[in-house]
């Protein structure tokens, strides 16, 4: 029986790409927050093999809410073999928090942190953009949530100066 | 016509008084124009920058400065302006017969006394409430200044972090106003203070209603040292204020140009490594100014 294919792009392929990051405990955070930058930024389009019976579980792959712990597809086309592990330095200051909350609120803000996965950067950012998130979020949504938060507190501490 | 503009910001330390030096000469030197750098701030940097410690202080006693031309004039002095001017003074040559030079109106440390005395005195000589008194020694001033400034092509306020009555009339004074900042934390409070002030309007929101090209200001980012940082919060003041594309970067030879000597010199002499940055900041703040002069 011939084997179905499906390609995917943008927010499902990246979706895609973490997938298969986070199947190998090997890489580190920042690591993985590299290659999967160095993968959206060369690879337009990739095409995944889906198996007849198992189509409802190629959907949730390419969807964000299940999370097998192995991804059932491979990439066929496209994709270049991952470079060797020499994580670009991460940049502290993008994305520029405060103003992307300002351009276009918290939704906004926390779907541009979506891509930093480690909490150690996570922290960094918020360090070097002023952004005071404290001791107690522990997970990178946690983190991203309270990053938002400190950047709104950020603009109203601004406006209030300014009244 | 005369050109007014003013060199403010609220906040000390930014290089207010370092720009205005530099677009004066500039200005001079190849717009070729007869520049008055009138020195409105107390510590009087942008008079020492020009004429040095002694030629500041001779002019102090001999009482040719800007809080005596206040002073003279409040109390109906009838010195000719040119009494209080220092002609042609500054360490770069513009050359005999390119037309540009550079005078200065010195500053005095008295200028803030000076300001409240004369609201006393013009408190006690009518019955007014004490924001009507103000209004008037503001206004006062303004006319004051620009009666002043009518000799010159360009007059540049150097204006002092506070708000003073001399300041505020500079404000209200200039075609257009250069708020120089260095890119930190606190300049943001700062920068949107002064842009209410400069607007007239008293919350952000009624500022942000006001269009960037219909603004009276532009800020001016100096001392940059090309960090993420910094790049971070331009990004954020560019949301909210017009900034200049051009930008002054932390340079040694910017600080050098500034001690006193009494040696002519020529443009690329003086500014060395710092002159594009002069150059591109020149050709820009004047057309800013120029576009807005149209356009009001």
């Amino acid at each position: 029986m011939r084997k179905k294919t499906r390609a995917l792009s943008g927010a499902s392929q990246e979706a895609f790409f973490r997938r298969v990051l986070r199947a190998h405990p090997g890489l580190s955070p920042e690591e993985r927050d590299a290659l999967l930058r160095k993968l959206r930024s060369e690879v337009a389009q990739v095409r995944v093999r889906v198996e007849p019976r198992a189509e409802g579980e190629a959907a949730a792959i390419i969807g964000k809410t299940a999370a097998p712990p192995e991804p059932p597809a491979k990439v066929i086309q496209s994709v270049p073999p991952p470079p060797a592990p020499t994580p670009a330095p991460f940049d502290p200051y993008s994305p520029n928090v405060v103003v992307v909350v300002r351009k276009g609120g918290r939704e906004a803000a926390l779907a541009a942190l979506d891509s930093i996965d480690s909490v150690d950067n996570l922290r960094h950012l918020a360090r070097e953009q002023r952004l005071s998130i404290g001791e107690e979020p522990v997970t990178a949504a946690d983190v991203r949530a309270a990053i938002v938060t400190a950047a709104e507190r950020r603009i109203a501490n601004r406006m209030a100066a300014a009244t | 016509m005369t050109q007014f503009l003013a060199m403010s910001n609220r906040k000390g330390g930014v290089g207010k008084s370092t720009i205005s030096v530099m677009l004066a000469h500039a200005a001079a030197s190849w717009g070729k124009r007869r520049v008055l750098l009138m020195d409105l701030d107390t510590q009087c940097n942008a008079s020492l920058m020009l004429v040095g410690g002694e030629g500041w202080e001779k002019a102090s006693r001999a009482g040719h400065t800007i809080a005596d031309y206040f002073y003279d004039r409040f109390e109906k002095v009838a010195e000719d302006e040119s009494t209080y001017v220092l002609a042609n003074i500054g360490d770069v040559s513009h050359g005999r017969f390119f037309g540009g030079r550079v005078s200065l109106l010195p500053g005095s440390q008295r200028l803030e006394d000076i300001q409240n005395e004369l609201f006393v005195m013009q408190s006690s000589k009518r019955e007014l409430h004490a924001d009507a008194v103000a209004v008037q020694v503001r206004g006062r001033m303004k006319r004051l200044m620009k009666h002043f400034g009518m000799d010159f092509d360009l007059v540049i306020m150097d204006c002092p972090p506070g708000l003073s009555f001399a300041a505020l009339a500079a404000l209200d004074l200039a075609d257009h106003i250069v708020v120089p900042f260095r890119p930190d934390f606190v300049s943001q409070f700062a920068m949107d203070r002064v842009a209410m002030l400069i607007e007239r309007v008293e919350t952000g929101e009624q500022l942000a209603s006001i269009p960037f090209g219909e603004r009276r200001y532009s800020c001016l980012p100096n001392g940059l040292k090309g960090d993420g940082a910094e790049r971070m919060l331009l990004e954020q003041l560019a949301l909210d204020h017009p900034l200049l594309k051009t930008s002054l970067p932390a340079l040694d030879s910017i600080a050098r140009a500034f001690d006193w000597d009494e040696t002519r010199k020529s443009m690329e002499q003086k500014y060395a490594d710092a002159l594009p940055h002069l150059r591109a900041l020149h050709d820009e703040v004047f057309g800013v100014a120029q576009l807005r002069a149209k356009s009001a």
